[in-house]
């Protein structure tokens, strides 16, 4: 055998893609992950370069192809680019709104092969969910198309994302997920990028409804053991250490967006240093190894203390980029979701305060030019003023 | 070729034996060549053999008890004496009984349900050994084709019988748990069927047998009886003994069982009789990038080791856990207790997460 002297780490194969079809979206949720400069219809990627996109994707060692958006049914080629998935392999997952045209196309879904469905709920209660959603009506349409899910026996996530305009409704949620014939609940506090880092003060729920979610939750995983797997998501702000975000940064998930532009998170672009590859310029391959918005943190080169001699480094690698920046003013930062971070306390601080203020009328997503909306001063370790 | 037998010596071969002679003789093959003599039935009375050697024991025996009536209305059909007729066709009442739910058979499918079985797998007799049956059927064939002296005087086992019936009840009700008098009830009532029919099988011997040749004829007959209960048991042994070589569609443990009764821990639990399958949405898939299996699910990738590979490959929504127990441990040689309680650990926790269901 020939010794093989290892010039470097192995780059890991990537087991997420998580194609953004479209930013077009009927619903407006006020912490939905998009970027606030959204896409544009005429600015999508084909059918075809979305083919040649999941044909790289598979070819690198994708797994799981999360259909997202926006809402991706609200493309005329969801049926065929899902199919194309199925054909290669991929696991298909449709992440839906179930509203608008999404029920009308998911029995030719099933026919091709889709894999998998994750449907929002904004809340439990039709008022409140609609509030949320920012349209009426939305919540009837959800249940049908629900219910056309486990219909077809085609395996049903509902996701609840979770902030103080719905943390009461945690118990409803788990019911609804029983109700539904929900294998699994995703019950996920909300994380603050995007249109969320904009309504956040709107949207921060205090500690002791934090922990309350959290044992409600616990209880009905031991009572529904078998029945329904459920995902907790804590919120940042109040966990002990950070979430390795997407994973660690360009060891797991590919995010493309509608445009083409290929992310290592969905909340990358916040970053404005760095320089994202297109699929339309570049291959997948190329860009998961080569292009430098995944280069830039990937690994833990680049970390400062105290990730830098931390143990945990390469669990949470370092947090979150996009929240480091934020926050602390500084991408390459602990992310100061960490406890370990100097600026933990201000962030627990910070959210205990939005947490007890009345909150504010929703910002809701809307396409156009959002991008001042998230200009916030990031917190120093001196009290803020 | 024929049997060496060495009973009669080769200087007594040429003489008509006196009647208590020829008993002598007959009694010798038994002492020398009847099956409680067997390793395997040595090891069941002292209750070294475990529950699945029981009930393979169970299931093979059933067949030669089943047969029993065939063999003896074979045997009836040749006697035009009415007064013989009528002692013979006991046999048949007693294993037949006079009645659904009475006789010998019934008793035995009794032992066999006590052992664990369903009585229709036992009834369908698709689970015995090859050679259970192949000996039995020359049983039956050879009352039909040789003489009513050689088909009456090869039923002389049964002056042995209540010896083995004796130690057998006792050894087995001693050594296993599993085994109560009910579920003997079957030896019950050969203990005194069988020297009532001995006796007359003897005595009929002793009449008829009248000259050097019958007399031999009715000794061969008799040896070829004990072989036929013989190599029922070299065949059991081979298959679940050692080296526990079990032919193909015989019975392998877990199958033909009545489901046991298992506690749900939780919703969803699966027992060893359930048939596990892979839901739309659960996909077992090898990743040519990574070299490896991978269990695709909703929002998750189960990486998966060669023995979790080799379980859900043979999770097809027909097996039940059992069988492929059955079908790993036959693989790889193995203990199929051992690896059923491994299958069922690994599908629970995979049902528990929802990507296996029953």
């Amino acid at each position: 055998m020939n010794a093989v002297t290892p010039t470097g780490p192995v780059l890991p194969a990537p087991v997420g893609l998580l194609a953004e079809l479209t930013h077009r979206c009927p619903l407006r949720c006020p912490y939905c992950s998009n970027p606030l400069e959204l896409d544009r219809r005429s600015g999508e990627l084909d059918t075809a370069t979305w083919q040649r996109v999941l044909t790289e994707a598979a070819g690198l060692g994708v797994l799981h192809v999360h259909l997202s958006g926006g809402e991706p049914t609200a493309r005329n080629d969801i049926v065929e680019i899902t199919e194309t998935c199925a054909k290669l392999g991929l696991y298909s997952n449709l992440i839906t709104s179930g509203v608008g045209g999404a029920l009308a196309k998911l029995d030719a879904l099933y026919d091709v092969g889709l894999d998998h469905v994750q449907l929002s709920v904004q809340g439990v209660d039709a008022a409140n969910a609609e509030k949320i959603g920012g349209l009426k009506n939305a919540q009837p349409q959800k249940l049908a198309f629900a219910e056309r899910v486990t219909q077809l026996g085609l395996p049903l996530t509902l996701n609840s994302v979770i902030h103080r305009g719905n943390i009461h409704e945690v118990e409803g949620f788990i019911d609804l997920a029983v109700k539904l014939g929900a294998k699994r609940l995703e019950v996920a506090h909300t994380q603050y990028y995007g249109w969320a880092y904009v309504n956040r003060p709107a949207l921060m729920p205090d500690k002791a409804q934090v922990d309350r979610s959290i044992r409600i939750v616990e209880a009905a995983r031991e009572r529904l053991k078998g029945q329904l797997v459920i995902d907790l998501v804590v919120p940042d702000y109040y966990a002990k250490y950070p979430k390795a975000c997407a994973g660690g940064w360009g060891r797991k998930l590919m995010n493309v967006t509608p445009a083409g532009k290929v992310l290592p998170c969905h909340a990358a672009e916040t970053i404005k240093q760095l320089e994202f590859w297109y699929v339309t310029d570049h291959s997948l391959g190329d860009i998961w190894a080569n292009s430098p918005a995944f280069t830039a943190y990937r690994g833990t080169d680049w970390m400062q203390e105290p990730c830098r001699s931390c143990d945990r480094r390469e669990k949470d690698w370092g947090g979150c980029r996009c929240q480091a920046l934020a926050l602390a003013g500084d991408a390459a930062a602990t992310d100061p979701a960490c406890s370990l971070s100097p600026l933990h306390a201000k962030v627990r601080e910070l959210a205990t305060e939005e947490a007890a203020e009345t909150p504010p009328d929703y910002v809701y997503r809307t396409i156009g030019s959002n991008a001042d909306r998230a200009v916030r001063s990031p917190l120093t370790e001196e009290a803020p003023q | 070729m024929t049997a060496p037998f060495p009973t009669p010596k080769t200087e007594d071969a040429q003489r008509l034996l006196g009647p208590d002679e020829i008993e002598a003789a007959l009694r010798d093959i038994g002492a020398r060549r009847y099956h409680n003599l067997h390793p395997f039935h040595r090891l069941l009375h002292d209750g070294k053999l475990n529950k699945d050697q029981v009930r393979a024991w169970a299931l093979n025996r059933y067949y030669y008890q089943a047969m029993i009536p065939v063999k003896d209305a074979a045997v009836l059909a040749r006697m035009e004496d009415a007064s013989l007729r009528r002692v013979w066709r006991q046999r048949i009442v007693d294993h037949d009984g006079d009645a659904p739910g009475d006789g010998g058979i019934e008793r035995w499918l009794k032992l066999a349900e006590g052992v664990g079985f369903e009585r229709a797998y036992v009834e369908s007799t698709q689970g015995i050994l090859s050679a259970t049956r192949f000996s039995v059927d020359a049983y039956v064939h050879f009352v039909k084709e040789r003489s009513l002296l050689e088909a009456i005087a090869s039923s002389l086992t049964e002056m042995f019988s209540p010896t083995i019936i004796s130690e057998r009840v006792a050894g087995m009700l001693k050594n296993y748990d599993f085994i109560t008098k009910d579920t003997l009830a079957y030896f019950d009532k050969r203990l005194t069927q069988a020297p009532r029919d001995a006796e007359f099988a003897i005595d009929y011997v002793k009449q008829h047998a009248t000259t050097p040749e019958l007399q031999r004829k009715a000794m061969a007959a008799l040896t070829f009886k004990c072989n036929v209960l013989w190599t029922q048991l070299d065949a059991l042994y081979f298959a679940y003994v050692a080296p526990g070589m079990i032919p193909p569609d015989a019975w392998t443990p877990g199958t033909g069982l009545v489901p046991e009764v298992t506690q749900a821990a939780g919703t969803g639990t699966i027992g060893a009789t359930d048939v596990p399958r892979l839901p739309r949405g659960v996909r077992l898939r090898h990743d040519e990038v990574r070299g490896q299996h991978v269990l695709l699910a909703p929002e998750r990738t189960f990486d998966l080791d060669g023995n979790a590979v080799a379980v859900l490959s043979l999770v097809d929504g027909r097996r039940t856990v059992r069988d492929i127990a059955g079908v790993l441990a036959e693989t790889y040689a193995a203990d199929r207790a051992v690896i059923e309680v491994d299958v069922l650990a690994m599908l629970n926790d995979l049902a528990t997460k929802r990507v296996l269901e029953r």
